[in-house]
């Protein structure tokens, strides 16, 4: 979510609570800094990008509660152009 | 064998007491015998609520420093058979009561009755974990919000790591309007973030404050959206397969039929 968005009057503010829980709550339940989050993304996109086609930042990460343990999600855009290297 | 079920939130002022006092009233109306518990220790007010304040004579504590007999010190409501308070002393400090202290209390009520209601208070510190000890299972209020979310999916890794199970989600004061407009987070959002079960949705409803006033839990007012809503939730919480209304809106045209139909 980019700072615009927070500020435009288009986007409803029940979307950017959304957006913002789902941010915080990683954070929480990772229990790690901002900064070592942002590391850890980055360099999952170097990875990736080994053996993908794709725009860089664009790894989203989060984890998920599965009953009683969490499960880590890392989300990034596929596209058909983003063909296997 | 009865159940034992803290009620906590972590964020303060979500609705731990108020539903406390109505699902512990529906339960008994229903016909089963309960106790709701007060564990907030120095800050009590379930007594208030449920209209009992004149009646309380002992605590919790007196019956940890064994000054009286635990039945004795049960207040009897003034309204439904099978309903008792425990109330929690308002001179002591969180930490003057131990978890296995709570513990005991606990494991001898729930020979006896059928529920064991806690009403937990905020935070997640030794009054937490003191409500917690006791309980098997959890229920979870939280409001449509970002802190109050925040707190309630601290809690519920908190539970986890207790063992406790299940825990189910209360969602209090949802406003459908507000929904809808889209200023106030989802139901749907809600249970996809924190991803554990619904027992209910609790709407914002103007009656809960008249009924604190009273002194008189809002399911005895009968029709009311939060009466309702809380009966449903003992409803469920028996056994019933009783299932979760998609809430209406509140409008011209639905206050007019409310108008129409009321009492
Ligand atoms: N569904 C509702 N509609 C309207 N008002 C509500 C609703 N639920 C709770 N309230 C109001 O919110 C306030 C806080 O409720 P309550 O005391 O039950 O919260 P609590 O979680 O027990 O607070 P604390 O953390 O201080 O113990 C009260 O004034 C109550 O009347
Ligand atoms: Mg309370």
């Amino acid at each position: 979510m980019d700072f615009k968005s927070i500020f435009s009057r288009k986007t409803k503010s029940s979307n950017i609570a959304t957006q913002r829980l789902k941010l915080i709550l990683t954070q929480d339940r990772f229990d790690v800094s901002e900064d070592s989050m942002k590391k850890l993304q980055f360099e999952l996109t170097e990875v990736l990008a080994k053996y993908f086609e794709f725009t860089m930042n664009s790894v989203s990460m989060s984890l998920k509660r599965e009953g009683n343990s969490y499960v880590l999600m890392a989300d990034f855009p596929y596209q058909e152009s983003s063909k296997l290297r | 064998m009865g159940k034992v079920i803290v009620i906590t939130s972590g964020k303060g002022g979500v609705g731990k007491t108020t539903s406390t006092a109505n699902i512990g009233t529906a339960l008994a109306l229903l016909g089963k015998t309960v106790v709701i518990i007060d564990a907030d220790v120095g800050l009590r007010n379930l007594d208030v609520v449920m209209g009992l304040e004149s009646r309380v004579v002992f605590t919790s504590m007196d019956v940890i420093e064994k000054k009286c007999d635990l039945e004795k010190a049960l207040v009897k409501d003034r309204r439904v058979e099978d309903l008792m308070l425990l109330a929690a002393s308002q001179r002591n400090r969180k930490d003057d009561i131990k978890p296995e202290q709570m513990q005991d209390i606990c494991e001898r009520l729930k020979v006896e009755y059928d529920f064991v209601l806690i009403d937990s208070p905020a935070g997640i510190e030794q009054g937490f974990h003191n409500a917690a000890a006791g309980a098997e299972e959890a229920i979870i209020i939280t409001t449509p919000d970002v802190s109050a979310i925040r707190d309630a999916d601290r809690i519920i890794g908190l539970l986890q790591n207790q063992d406790i199970n299940p825990i189910s989600l209360i969602l209090n004061r949802l406003s459908p309007t507000l929904v809808k407009k889209g200023n106030m987070i989802s139901k749907n959002d809600v249970l996809d973030i924190l991803n554990i079960d619904l027992l209910g949705i609790v709407p914002e409803d103007e009656g809960v404050i008249a009924s604190t006033n009273r002194g008189v839990p809002l399911v005895h007012n009968d029709g009311s959206p939060g009466a309702e809503a809380y009966m449903r939730i003992a409803r469920r919480m028996t056994g019933q397969r009783v299932p979760i209304p998609e809430m209406r809106e509140d409008n011209f045209f639905s206050n007019i039929l409310n108008w129409f139909s009321r009492k």
